[in-house]
């Protein structure tokens, strides 16, 4: 599926995967956490080999995952479950994620009384409460609505580097081009079959981003063009 | 004749009987279906009543049967009309109501092809309604044939009083062998039973798998009324096909399509008065055997069967906390075994077939063969608690698998996406059962253990008063079940009815009030589909 895939993330750095519908991006992201071993290579994380899941790198779905039998505070907890705390310090640090992703207030309401939006806030503030190193997002704007998937793009970005996060690394995965240069510091672009990096494009640009500036438009050409197939003989208007 | 061709045929009529009552429950399904779809009287009668009716346990049936066939109809006829519906009452729900709600969710699509085209009864029935219905029917087929084994195998041979009834199949052969002591050709007769059951079995999960792929359509079906989820009906087959999870899923009630035009509301009208007209029937059947049975006893009898309530009571008492033992120790087995087996894919591969077939296999037929080889035994370790330690085993072993299958069922239905969390966070074991795999199967587990609690009764209806050998009747101190047998050997049928009739009261309140508001819960809140977000 894969051949010569060789990434790396920075510290606080936000990376993306981008590459058509169907080219395993999602299955690369679930190499990257130890869900799916590879056939050949091997992921390390600070130097040390990844083999399976492991709390460090934390695991966002496209599909919304949430327990609806928990409320949002539970849901929280269930990140922090690994490291045996006592029940005052897993609400302490669970209610603080809470306020972290902006859902003060909301501990006690049940995921089905919530929007998508505050629903993939919860599973970020889960996420982030196991402590992790790195985060892998897949497509989780995906399923939501554009007006509410923008204010949470907006927002994610300091969320997820705020002060007190352990995190160091968000790699996303999303077939939006807009999205990709509006959250990434760095854009993997793959293609082909087996699938490979083709392009690997730095966005150096200002936050918060505005998809109306030319700069942000000029990234966006270059992925478009990096992701185009180019047809045989070259002559495009035949 | 030869006894392992007298097995042979034995086992051919028991298995003819079998097919005999399900085709009936098919047939039948079809037309009073189609009459529930075309009119609304007879659909909330309909349905209620076989609601009501699936939730009792087919042996409280016994007296009624006795009674009607044995004493009215009377011969090698009667005899063999009893045993035949008591088999039928024990398959015909589900096929019923799952010959409903094919009916009631053919899409508005199709059936506005059949009226563009103008099709008439028969024409809807061969091109329409019937090739929807099959995956339903034969989604169903595998536990009615369980069922029809498990009670035929039973009910082919009874008493009243000095009188002793059978007829000729497998059920009454081993039954034979076993009391002379001739244990080799009990096993011989298992053995024969084993190959048909076996064989069938496949088939009919092959049939499954084949109506589905044929005939299933992916619609969405719009849920407007609660009902019962059909676990019960799905679990002894392999549900990991994506069909037969959807069919689990299905509820008794849907809600209904409004006739498109006036042309269609007159077409239907013969249909609707029909409906009615039946309706009416058997509310006034209903009504008349109601009144004529307490007109016709007399009022010493009515009076005696008055006194007895108090210890009939009891007795019920007695059998509910075995029956929430075998509950108990049912679903715990179940969690442990079900998540062990789910979680290891070449476990699964063999044992769940080996389950489904085993589960296929009539308890009662074996049982006497297991007791006479443990005996001795069981009697050194549990002294006089001998019996109960027979009949709680018995209700275990005709019954677990229910929600054993439910919890499996569920397991497989767990969405990926919390596998992924349990990893992705490390869960231990026990955090996992208490936050995401208990409470995601909760559903089946609930569904599950209602279908094990009713089958539960039928384990102590045999087990309970049992002469199991020609030297031993397997027996408990008190229980409702006991009580009914020995009323019907002793020849006294109104007490049987009575008890019976207590019995069903209670088990339908039980069913109205705990069941239902344990799914409803279920459905509220337990719904793992609804975690994952997909608008």
């Amino acid at each position: 599926m894969f051949e010569n895939i060789n990434m790396y993330t920075k510290d606080r750095e936000l990376i993306a995967i981008v590459g058509p519908s169907g080219i395993g991006k999602s299955t690369l992201l679930r190499v990257l956490g130890g869900f799916v071993k590879p056939l050949k290579g091997e992921i390390r994380l600070l130097g040390k080999k990844v083999t399976s899941p492991t709390p460090k790198i934390a695991l966002i779905h496209q599909s919304i995952a949430t327990f609806p039998w928990l409320t949002a505070l539970e849901n929280v907890k269930l990140g922090l479950k690994y490291r045996k705390l006592p029940k005052e310090e897993e609400d302490r640090l669970a209610k603080h994620m809470l306020e972290v992703v902006g859902l003060q207030g909301f501990e006690d309401v049940y995921p089905k009384q919530m929007s998508g939006g505050m629903r993939q806030r919860i599973a970020i503030a889960r996420a982030l409460a196991a402590n992790p190193l790195v985060l892998l997002m897949d497509e989780p704007f995906s399923h939501l609505d554009e007006l509410t998937a923008e204010g949470l793009r907006q927002e994610v970005h300091s969320m997820l580097f705020y002060e007190s996060t352990t995190l160091h690394s968000v790699v996303l995965v999303s077939h939006s081009l807009s999205e990709v240069v509006e959250l990434a510091d760095r854009v993997y672009v793959l293609n082909g079959r087996p699938a490979t990096v083709i392009g690997e494009v730095e966005i150096k640009l200002e936050r918060p981003r505005n998809p109306k500036d030319e700069s942000f438009q000029e990234y966006l050409d270059i992925l478009y063009a990096l992701l185009t197939p180019v047809k045989k003989g070259g002559n495009n208007n035949e | 004749m030869n006894e392992i061709l007298l097995i042979f045929l034995a086992s051919l009529a028991s298995l003819g009987r079998v097919f005999l009552t399900i085709g009936l429950s098919i047939i039948t399904g079809w037309f009073l279906g189609y009459i529930a779809i075309k009119s609304k009287a007879f659909e909330n009668i309909y349905i209620s009543v076989v609601e009501i009716f699936e939730s009792v346990p087919v042996i409280s049936f016994f007296p009624v049967v006795l009674i009607f066939f044995v004493y009215r109809i009377g011969g090698y006829i009667g005899i063999e009309l009893a045993v035949d519906f008591l088999v039928f009452t024990a398959v015909v729900w589900n096929i019923w109501i799952g010959i409903y709600q094919a009916f009631k969710t053919v899409p508005s699509d199709l059936l506005e092809v059949s009226e563009n085209y103008r099709l008439g009864f028969l024409g809807k029935m061969a091109k329409l309604y019937i090739p929807y219905s099959w995956p339903r029917i034969a989604a169903n087929l595998i536990p009615s044939f369980a069922d029809a084994i498990f009670y035929i195998t039973v009910s082919e041979v009874f008493s009243i009083g000095s009188s002793s009834y059978h007829v000729f199949g497998i059920g009454t052969l081993i039954g034979e062998f076993t009391a002379s002591q001739e244990y080799t050709l009990a096993l011989d007769g298992l053995g024969i039973l084993a190959i048909p059951i076996i064989i069938f079995t496949y088939l009919l999960r092959r049939f499954a798998n084949y109506t589905v792929s044929k005939y299933g359509l992916d619609t969405e079906i719009k849920v407007t009324k609660r009902g019962r989820m059909r676990i019960r009906y799905a679990t002894r087959m392999s549900n990991t096909i994506a069909p037969f999870v959807k069919l689990s899923k299905y509820v008794t009630r849907i809600g209904s399509r409004s006739a498109s035009s006036e042309e269609e509301t007159r077409r239907n009208l013969p249909w609707r008065y029909l409906g009615i007209g039946i309706s009416v029937l058997l509310l006034g059947l209903l009504v008349y055997g109601a009144f004529s049975t307490i007109s016709s006893v007399p009022k010493s009898v009515w009076l005696y069967l008055i006194s007895t309530t108090p210890n009939v009571l009891f007795n019920l008492l007695i059998d509910y906390i075995r029956v929430l033992f075998i509950a108990i120790v049912s679903l715990v087995f179940s969690i442990f075994l079900g998540y062990f087996i789910a979680t290891r894919e070449r476990v699964e591969k063999v044992l769940i077939p080996a389950i489904q077939t085993y589960a296929s296999f009539p308890a009662p037929a074996y049982f006497p063969l297991l007791f006479t080889a443990t005996i001795s035994f069981i009697h050194t370790v549990f002294g006089s608690w001998t019996d109960e330690f027979y009949v709680i085993l018995l209700g275990f072993i005709s019954t677990f698998y229910y929600v054993f299958y439910s919890y499996w069922l569920g397991i497989k239905n767990v969405p990926n996406q919390y596998w992924e969390i349990m990893k992705n966070y490390n869960f231990s074991f026990w955090h996992k059962l208490r936050y995401v795999i208990i409470p995601s199967t909760f559903p089946y587990i609930i569904s599950g253990l209602s279908s094990t609690i009713n089958s539960a009764w039928g384990g102590l209806a045999i087990g309970e008063y049992w002469e199991i050998s020609n030297s031993y009747t397997l027996q408990v101190s008190h229980g409702i079940m006991k009580s009914i047998a020995v009323a019907t050997a002793n020849g006294n049928i109104p007490l049987a009815a009575w008890d019976s009739l207590i019995f069903g009261i209670v088990v339908m309140i039980y069913s109205i009030f705990f069941t239902r508001k344990m799914m409803d819960l279920a459905r509220e809140k337990y719904v793992a589909e609804e975690g994952i977000y997909l608008p």
